[in-house]
């Protein structure tokens, strides 16, 4: 009897309650797997093989080397940015230029046209080239890395 | 479960792993400890009240629930189980000091422990504190029908919950408290008995028990065991302030060590003991409600790592054998997404449709949730009238960790490695989830890297767990930041308007607001601080159209805001000081006048400004925390500048004033964040912001410098300090806007109003 009462004094109550019903769903049955594609078992052989050992390519190399730089930059042609901008073509376009994307007051003020020199100066010290930049990890000290990543930039969208 | 203990050696494994085992049968059962050493819980059942733990008492129906423990332990270690998470708000360490206190534990040797996602450890008080006024008086809070009542819709709503600023003021006041000085008087009786004493004659000090007149002494783990068929008192005196030792002292958190030297596990760290994980990424519908319709993977198909890959209906998952490899992969899936049947796909859309609400409503409709006197005479009496509309974005969390849940399904049982405000809700919706009893879900709780209310959702949970289930090995699923950010729960947008009356003296004679988004607090809309003799709170419910998550302070972060502005109008068209007008309407209440005296005397607010410097300034109560703030910015480059915040803050009784500050500034640089970038867009129903470079926090170089004084004004229910400090600095900063530039920011965020 005091339950009632208390209850519709109680925001805290309701809500808490309305966050159990949400927890409790409005279906009785539970949710199923629609579509399972199960590519291999685990400790199976990788159904895409070991990576390429031994002698690669320039290009080859810029591509396992930009694993590292997708986490925030896109090579997709649709040109959606994520963290960074997205990178599609990005040899001899303006910098700071990417539709969409808002960039630093020094990058976007910055008068570049990246070509290989610039890009290589760039990617090595980002901070250093542009003060300002909101670039603030992935740079690459490593010249050979630095130049085979530019060789995989360079390559999209040709 | 987590031992979360700063001290990670051999025998705390070991005592880990012994303890994961324990059923709140088997924890009950244990009376005494095993090999020795004394539990104490809190029974607060009615008709079957925990006298004492022994076995007897073990030997029950199972039904006793407990929701606060201490252990005392062979080797003199005081342990506090607290049933609430640590998400960086430091709650465990004042808990357990608020125990050790009333305990006389050394303080050296006390350690906390998570309590396990079980039903026994309910969180009573934060039930009860919503639901009807309460007292400090332990004799009060341990009356065995309310408790009764309020562990029954405590159970019912599963709150074993971090959350509304509780901790310190439910559990703390009313669990450790009580069980620390039950705890103490078991082991005074104990002594007696051994020594042949008056109890009266026995003193306690970090954790050793003195006769004077005798000599003897001992350690409480001697006479632990002994202790625990003492007697258990219910209603134990508790210390006064002028006693307590470690209350309201800054004692150095205990979890802090863990977090330096990278020992402290979060959800992102788990990996199950004995088990190969495996690692999942998903991607959500990008309007609330859709679904997949179809996927095309072949491309997932052929990348390196991948395992599975998982059309869930309501999201997509790749399993493989890294988060990174799952992850790429998961970026090739090209998915078919259902129309959404919302006809909401813009900002606009959205605002349009509160605004259509609120025209409904009109000057006297929608639900009254508060009315005194008559607001509408009393408008169309005065001699000035204003009134502004207000607009609210919705928000995301944005905790530092990412979201992520590992789960392991086999032989009908689930196991779960999650950091979650709500284990319990959690374990529910696991089980509901995979279809199996809550019994069979085992939930491993870790340390949560930031919450601010995302962490209290559970779909997360249950979307591990039926992907576990498909897989039929462990995965650890990771939400990227891009996920959290667009598909999950907000806080809401809202629209408000409000019109006030003024009388003849520029006295705030009526006031009138109307708004559409109404969770909790539920009084968070009523400016029931000051004296206005006419007012009216009007709700209109509004359809939301990204679901609503409580975030941090919940409906004071906009109600803050609406309120706090146009008080602000107000004293503007009236001409006085907003602080003074403020202070005019608060007459009557000493503590809020303290604390605006306080703010105005630390802020210099009477003086004079540095050219080009303005500054504004604010109060709310919420949580049961007073707090007001003075925002200074520096508008001479055009655009605002945060230069200082001062706030002060009345809580009653602060049981530790470095971790209240913590709280207070982080609740501050949270709400200028919000205040300044906060906003969530929609293109097509969707959420247009992905990530940190576009929903963006405030850097290092534009926080400014922020001063936090406490009051301890003492004799009331001690308030909060999780939430109270967000409320005000929105409204502070942009009346600091208006005084400095005579631009009234009505919607938020400011920093794109002055681009």
């Amino acid at each position: 009897m005091h339950n009632q009462a208390l209850l519709s004094r109680s925001g805290l109550a309701v809500c808490l309650l309305t966050m159990m019903t949400a927890a409790c769903g409005t279906s009785a049955e539970p949710p199923k797997v629609a579509e399972q594609i199960i590519v291999r078992e685990r400790g199976a052989a990788d159904a895409a093989g070991p990576s390429t050992g031994g002698s690669q390519d320039l290009v080859s190399l810029g591509e396992d080397v930009f694993q590292t730089c997708k986490g925030c930059h896109s090579l997709d042609a649709d040109g959606r940015s994520s963290a960074g901008p997205n990178l599609y073509g990005v040899m001899g376009r303006k910098a700071g230029s990417h539709e969409g994307y808002s960039y630093s007051d020094a990058l976007a003020a910055s008068d570049i046209t990246w070509d290989e020199a610039s890009l290589d100066g760039f990617i090595a010290d980002p901070q250093g080239y542009i003060p300002g930049s909101e670039m603030v990890v992935g740079a690459l000290r490593d010249d050979e890395r630095r130049k085979a990543v530019i060789a995989y930039l360079a390559a999209q969208g040709e | 479960m987590n031992d979360l203990t700063p001290e990670k050696t051999e025998n705390a494994k070991k005592e880990r792993s012994k303890l994961a085992k324990w059923s709140r049968r088997g924890f009950i059962g244990a009376g005494v400890l095993a090999g020795g050493g004394l539990l104490i819980g809190i029974g607060v059942r009615p008709g079957n009240p925990v006298g004492s733990l022994s076995s007897k008492v073990a030997g029950g129906d199972g039904e006793q629930l407990v929701n606060s423990w201490v252990k005392i332990d062979l080797n003199n270690v005081v342990t506090a189980i607290v049933p609430h998470c640590e998400m960086g708000q430091g709650a465990h360490s004042v808990l357990a000091q608020m125990l050790a206190d009333e305990l006389d534990a050394d303080w050296a040797n006390v350690r906390v422990m998570q309590a396990p996602a079980d039903g026994s450890y309910v969180v009573t008080d934060a039930t009860r504190l919503f639901l009807a006024p309460f007292t400090l008086n332990a004799a009060d809070w341990i009356e065995p029908t309310w408790n009764g009542l309020f562990t029954q819709v405590s159970r019912m709503a599963e709150v074993l919950i971090t959350g509304g600023s509780s901790s310190i003021r439910t559990t703390g006041q009313n669990s450790m408290r009580v069980a620390g000085a039950a705890a103490r008087k078991m082991l005074v009786g104990a002594a007696a008995e051994k020594w042949g004493v008056p109890t009266a004659e026995i003193t306690t000090k970090d954790s050793v028990l003195f006769h004077k007149a005798s000599g003897n002494s001992a350690k409480y783990s001697e006479l632990a065991t002994a202790a625990a068929e003492q007697p258990m008192d219910h209603t134990p005196t508790l210390k006064t302030p002028d006693q307590f030792r470690l209350m309201g002292k800054s004692k150095a958190r205990t979890d802090i060590p863990a977090k330096i030297n990278g020992t402290a596990e979060f959800g992102i760290d788990a990996v199950p003991e004995g088990l190969e994980l495996s690692y999942a990424a998903t991607v959500r519908p990008p309007v609330p409600g859709t679904k997949v319709v179809s996927m095309d993977a072949s491309r997932a198909k052929t990348m390196k790592g991948v395992l599975q890959i998982l059309n869930m209906e309501n999201f997509v998952a790749v399993v493989a054998d890294s988060y990174w490899q799952a992850q790429q992969a998961m970026n090739t899936v090209q998915i078919e997404w259902s129309q959404s049947a919302s006809p909401i796909k813009t900002m606009d859309d959205q605002y349009a449709a509160f605004a259509a609400v609120l025209d409904d409503a009109g000057e006297a409709g929608g639900e009254e949730v508060a009315g005194k006197g008559d607001a509408k005479a009393a408008l169309s009496n005065a001699s000035q009238t204003i009134e502004a509309e207000y607009k609210a974005p919705y928000l995301a969390h944005s905790p530092m960790e990412p979201l992520n849940c590992t789960a392991h399904v086999a032989d009908g049982k689930c196991d779960v490695w999650a950091s979650t405000q709500v284990p319990l809700m959690a374990r529910s919706g696991v089980a509901e989830a995979l279809n199996i009893s809550a019994e069979d879900v085992t939930m491993h709780q870790t340390y949560l890297g930031g919450a601010f209310g995302r962490r209290l959702g559970v779909d997360e949970v249950s979307m591990a767990a039926r992907v576990a289930r498909a897989t039929g090995y462990p995965v650890k699923v990771i939400w990227s930041r891009e996920e959290d950010t667009q598909k999950a729960l907000y806080r809401c947008a809202d629209m408000a308007r409000m019109r006030a009356g003024l009388d003849e003296d520029g006295k705030l004679d009526a006031f009138d607001h109307v708004f559409t988004q109404r969770h909790d607090p539920a009084q968070a809309c009523v400016p029931a601080i000051y004296n206005i003799a006419n007012t009216s709170v009007r709700h209109a419910p509004a359809d939301l159209h990204l679901p609503f998550q409580a975030w941090r302070s919940v409906d004071h972060s906009q109600q803050g805001f609406f309120i706090e502005s146009f008080i602000d109008e107000a004293a503007h068209a009236a001409g006085a000081d907003p602080l003074d007008f403020r202070l005019a309407m608060l007459k009557g209440s000493a503590r809020h006048v303290a604390v605006l005296e306080k703010v105005a005397e630390m802020s210099d607010w009477r003086g004079t400004r540095a050219e080009g410097h303005a500054k504004g300034v604010a109060i709310v109560e919420a949580f049961g925390t007073i707090a007001a703030e003075v925002v200074e910015i520096d508008m001479s480059s055009g655009k605002p500048k945060l230069v200082n915040v001062w706030a002060v803050c009345d809580a009653g009784y602060v049981m530790n004033p470095n971790g209240f500050k913590n709280q207070i500034e982080g609740g501050i640089i949270f709400g200028l964040t919000a205040a300044m970038y906060g906003e969530l867009e929609l293109e097509d129903g969707a959420i247009v912001q992905s990530n940190f470079h576009d929903y963006k926090m405030l850097r290092m170089d534009e926080v400014p410098h922020i001063e936090v004084a406490i009051i301890n004004s003492g004799d009331v229910p001690i308030g909060g300090a999780g939430e109270p400090g967000l409320p005000p600095v929105a409204p502070a900063f942009t009346n600091a806007i208006f005084a400095a530039s005579g631009k009234r920011i009505r919607t938020l965020p400011v920093a794109k109003q002055f681009a």
